[in-house]
């Protein structure tokens, strides 16, 4: 009983904490443009963020290691540095458009500049992180996301045009500007499957003691939860389409964003989006500094865990402070946060090769996993998924920075 | 007797202390060569300036000079007897308490001269 209770807590969380700035920003442009037509990417994304997240709890139940651990003993240092380098790098980036997410939510309502909100932001985050506990951060910030609950309800207030929707399921090519198509539709991608994801769900795992008996449970959360997340994104994008499209409105600057729920809801949608926003960046902050926190601790055989005190793992907890500095710093100098959303999603989706196949090489070693390595058919969607998204964010990322189409 | 296989079973594995705590990452493995004898496994290596030598000579040297300053028995690799290491899947257990040794040196200046200095941590 009690461990179905924590599967639906499970649901629910990963229900809360999937929309962050990368998933809303790139659905609204996606939306914007294309109407319907990006939903197919949407899928896509969460199958494989599904499949990628199963994989990740799977590994931490069975083997009792965490991806980076496993990934510096099977891999060797060398190896190693290689997508933890790239991870950092883009993770960083992520994780400062987070910040400015967070950031201009405060703008939105006060109306005092982003920049202003950096310091206080990260500040709270690290609050948050320094004494707060995994469960607070896992499950309160993101039972607190359920309010993005209101992009489905404004979807279906809307009233979108089911049958179109239904056929923007199946992926078709771009109508027009086909470089700028693929450049959306490879954010879209890189804001679901984000590495810093199974790094923190494979972390999660160990500090919760998972074992074989978490195998079941890990398999309906991965697979409900994330489904239910893909689902707001579809939301956010039917919206976009119905807001922005008839309007002639493309989604370039951030103070656009809200118009989502304000055009359905005047200010109390206003003030939706902005609370959503907020909530979401804040939760997807203290992830990613945490993410980032795990993967070199575990990389470096150090004490970690956000349940212990910061004095019993202090490289640990000063990391995760440092990335905090590191990535608020980037807000500070005054990167547009939609542009460096786009930037680091896009970056994502490039990197997805290098950060996911030594992970799928785990996943079918049987030193680590026994009898539960991964299905052939799961092997094979992520292998062609993540191929695929890098070779198309290599090419359509210069020719979106060049303005071609 | 099964076999152990150094770099999949030994190198880059995670190592435990006595008391339960991670103490680091085997980072080097070090053999004695003996006149006419088979070479013979004596210590391993723990610590920054063995893995930093491993990645690059010269970033090696610079983070010795560093790691220098953190005190007694440091700016050097830490060696471990492998008389004192035992194989534990999923990693290798040290008979040896480490936060009293020059493993932890970073991980107590940092504690000291940083967290401690910050309310209720």
């Amino acid at each position: 009983m009690k461990r179905w209770l924590g599967v639906a807590l499970g649901i629910v969380t990963s229900i809360g904490g999937f929309l962050e700035i990368g998933s809303i920003a790139t659905a609204a442009q996606g939306g914007a443009e294309y109407r319907y037509q990006l939903a197919w990417v949407i899928v896509f994304s969460t199958v494989c963020i599904a499949l990628l997240i199963e994989m990740a709890g799977r590994f931490a139940a069975v083997s009792k290691h965490t991806i980076a651990d496993a990934m510096r003993e099977r891999f060797g240092i060398h190896f190693f540095m290689v997508p933890l380098t790239l991870v950092f790098c883009i993770s960083l980036l992520t994780l400062a458009a987070e910040i400015g997410g967070v950031a201009v939510a405060i703008e939105l309502v006060t109306g005092i500049h982003y920049t202003v909100w950096a310091l206080p932001v990260c500040l709270l985050a690290w609050i948050l992180l320094w004494y707060g506990t995994f469960s607070i951060i896992e499950n309160g910030v993101s039972l607190l996301g359920l309010i993005t609950i209101a992009f489905v309800v404004a979807a279906v207030h809307l009233g979108p045009d089911w049958h179109e929707l239904a056929g923007g399921i199946v992926p078709s090519l771009a109508a027009k500007q086909p470089a700028h198509y693929w450049f959306i539709a490879v954010s879209i991608l890189g804001a679901s499957v984000s590495p810093y994801l199974f790094y923190f769900y494979s972390s999660g795992a160990i500090e919760e003691n998972w074992n074989e008996t978490n195998l079941a449970p890990n398999r309906v959360t991965a697979a409900v939860g994330m489904g239910f997340g893909g689902f707001l994104s579809v939301a956010v994008l039917v919206v976009a389409a119905l807001v922005y499209a008839p309007r002639g409105v493309k989604v370039e600057h951030y103070q656009q964003l809200p118009l989502l729920l304000s055009a359905p809801w005047g200010r109390a949608g206003f003030l939706i989006f902005s609370g959503s926003l907020f909530i979401t960046c804040i939760g997807a902050t203290a992830e990613i500094a945490l993410a980032l926190a795990y993967k070199i601790a575990q990389g470096f055989g150090w004490n970690w865990g956000e349940d212990l005190e910061p004095r019993d793992d202090a490289r640990f907890s000063l990391t995760y402070t440092m990335i905090l500095i590191l990535s608020m710093l980037l807000v500070l100098v005054g990167i547009d946060p939609l542009k460096l959303t786009n930037l680091a999603m896009a970056l994502t989706a490039a990197a997805l090769p290098v950060a996911i196949l030594p992970f799928l090489v785990l996943m079918n070693d049987a030193k680590y996993l026994d009898n539960h390595t991964n299905h052939w058919l799961g092997n094979l969607a992520i292998l062609v998924i993540s191929l695929l998204a890098g070779v198309v964010a290599i090419v359509s990322i210069p020719l979106e920075i060049i303005g071609g189409s | 007797m099964t076999p152990i296989h150094l770099v999949r079973d030994v190198l880059d594995n995670q190592l435990i202390d006595a008391t339960g705590k991670n103490a680091g990452k085997v980072d080097g493995i070090v053999l004695e060569l003996r006149d006419g004898q088979p070479p013979r496994v004596t210590f391993i290596e723990v610590g920054p300036v063995t893995l930093a030598r491993r990645l690059n000579r010269r970033l090696g040297g610079c983070v010795a000079r560093i790691d220098a300053r953190l005190g007694a028995g440091r700016g050097a690799p830490i060696r471990i007897p492998v008389s004192r290491i035992a194989l534990d899947e999923p990693s290798i257990r040290v008979d040896l308490v480490v936060s009293s040794t020059p493993i932890m040196a970073l991980e107590k200046w940092l504690r000291e001269k940083i967290v401690r200095r910050i309310p209720w941590s």
